[in-house]
């Protein structure tokens, strides 16, 4: 019952700052699911086949539902929503069911404005449920992406780098990797330059296995070109992993900032857009920021945050501008969302 | 009636002829059912052990279940087991026969495609252009996907596979494979090749024991060489 009232309070933050209910369904075409979330998402969906044989699954997390409902124009785009959502952990004793309470601000293209009111909405929701000293976390994985795009590495790097950022432990290896200057990629393309020759005088739209021969040989061609080796890589390993011990107070960010591209050597002005952490200021809180805010979860693209109360934190969110296209919509719809910890409250 | 062993060898092929061939060495002399497809066997001079035809898969099953005691399969069929099964068997001794590997393989003419490296990138241009996941067909499910995650690659989609798994992606089915192969003819002659790292695991078979009868059987299974 305390949970429900708690619930209850903070609903109604949520529609005094003008969010609307949006009550997605609770089953879903798995595939759809899985389509997202990559193959290994199949262990933690509860699923059956239906009498059709199509496989559905109970909603895993109400994020996506809430999305694949404003794609169905469902709903409309500034929603809160309030249930359950079913996952199996890997954890033994963890919850099947987990309570979801969150906001989500869908296909708006003020950024800077609905970063601010998401944030903003879900703080004055956690204030009202909790006592205790509260601080913010924040970092922008977009500030990383900025980073790795002004060191001077191969592309295929770059975009490898950028890719696994989210899952802390390959992107480890990849580090030392890159370290050591041991690029898996250095083979001989002796043989194959024969074959390369052969197949541009091929039907260029012809496809093998779903790629077009243009499609590959245009990747052959663009690999031989790419530099194969730098010498660079430990000098660059350690501008990265120096960045991502950038832990700071938001009042002293700039600074920070502007000392860590001087002392590297990069360009004075590569870290010049971050207004939406900038804007935090203005809660009048204290915000920390920390570069390395890696998740488990890939779907963030720009500013991230928890929100911590006494030790335990109470809610998350950040922006997700790639997540509605990857659910099937035909381009980039900025969103940008936040959920409430009720356990932890 | 306790010491009584169930024993099951794979029912078809090379595998068989090699499991019933072990025992053999270790003067063990099979005896066949005089129907020649009955399913059951024993063995000369010991009316303890009884012996079971099975499909090389159901062996795992079966030394699950504690129909067998004792088995031998292949260390692939074991390792794609699901956990809980995995717990119930030990693997007594890797065996030298049956070798073979499981491999990630791709077309041919993906010239571009040489490591898992490589494979992940496409991975993502796929995902990122067509909105699609690579599809990779296997009769390995849980083996390929702790593969795949732990290289990196994450924007796949399995297909599951029964069989012929080399034609599916030459018929629009999946666009690369994993697949057991001992010497690589098969993937060679449909146009696949085998990724420089593409290692999964190298299996052999095995003989096994049901982790309950493990400590009672174990003389007898130290007298097999």
């Amino acid at each position: 019952m305390k949970s429900k009232k708690l619930s209850e309070k903070i609903i109604k933050t949520f529609k005094s700052n003008g969010f609307v209910l949006s009550e997605p369904d609770v089953l879903l075409d798995s595939e759809y699911i899985i389509q997202r979330s990559g193959e290994n998402f199949r262990r933690s969906i509860l699923a059956f086949e239906n009498e059709d044989g199509k496989v559905m699954c109970l909603r895993p997390d109400l994020t996506v539902a809430s999305c694949i409902k404003f794609l169905e124009k469902k709903s409309k785009s500034k929603i809160y929503y309030s249930g359950q959502a079913y996952r199996r952990a890997n954890k033994k004793g963890s919850n099947l069911i987990n309570e979801q309470l969150g906001i989500e601000i869908l296909g708006s293209k003020n950024q800077l404005k609905d970063d601010f009111k998401v944030i903003k909405t879900i703080l004055d929701s956690a204030k009202k449920t909790k006592s205790k000293k509260i601080l913010i976390k924040v970092g922008d994985i977009g500030l990383f992406k900025k980073l790795i795009n002004s060191l001077e590495m191969p592309e295929r790097w770059k975009l490898r780098l950028i890719r696994h950022f989210w899952r802390p432990n390959y992107f480890e290896e990849l580090l030392k990797r890159l370290e050591k200057n041991s690029d898996i990629d250095s083979v001989n393309f002796n043989t194959d330059k024969k074959r390369f020759y052969e197949m541009k005088k091929m039907k260029q739209e012809q496809l093998i296995a779903g790629r077009s021969v243009s499609e590959i040989l245009k990747r052959f061609d663009k690999k031989i070109k790419d530099p194969r080796s730098f010498n660079e890589g430990k000098k660059i390993v350690k501008i990265i992993r120096s960045f991502l011990e950038i832990n700071c107070q938001l009042s002293t960010l700039d600074n920070k900032l502007l000392n860590f591209a001087q002392k590297n050597n990069l360009e004075k002005n590569i870290f010049k857009e971050f207004k939406s952490i900038q804007n935090l200021k203005k809660l009048n809180q204290e915000v920390k920021f920390i570069t390395n805010f890696r998740r488990d979860i890939e779907y963030y693209t720009g500013i991230v945050f928890e929100i911590i109360s006494g030790k335990k934190e109470i809610a998350r969110g950040g922006r997700y501008d790639d997540l509605l296209k990857s659910l099937g919509a035909k381009k980039n719809i900025p969103a940008v969302g936040a959920a409430i910890n009720l356990s932890n409250i | 009636m306790n010491n009584r062993i169930t024993i099951g060898l794979p029912s078809k092929g090379r595998l068989k002829d090699k499991a019933v061939e072990f025992f053999e060495i270790n003067n063990l002399k099979v005896l066949q059912n005089e129907k020649e497809r009955n399913y059951f066997a024993t063995i000369k001079n010991k009316p303890n052990i009884k012996i079971i035809y099975l499909h090389a898969k159901e062996i795992i099953q079966r030394l699950g279940d504690g129909t067998l005691d004792v088995g031998i399969s292949g260390l692939d069929l074991l390792n794609e087991s699901e956990k809980n099964l995995q717990d119930t068997i030990n693997i007594k001794k890797k065996l030298n026969f049956g070798g073979a590997n499981l491999v990630v393989a791709v077309p041919d003419d993906w010239i571009d495609v040489q490591t898992i490296a490589d494979l992940e990138e496409v991975a993502f241009d796929i995902r990122s252009k067509r909105n699609t996941r690579l599809r990779v067909a296997t009769k390995y499910p849980n083996l390929t996907n702790k593969f795949l995650i732990s290289k990196g690659v994450t924007q796949y989609k399995l297909i599951s596979s029964l069989g012929a798994t080399e034609t599916y992606p030459f018929i629009g089915s999946s666009e690369i494979i994993t697949d057991i192969t001992s010497t690589g003819k098969t993937l060679e002659d449909n146009n696949l090749r085998v990724l420089e790292d593409g290692l999964i695991l190298k299996s052999t078979a095995c003989l096994f024991v049901a982790k309950k009868k493990a400590l009672s059987l174990q003389p007898f299974l130290n007298s097999l060489e």
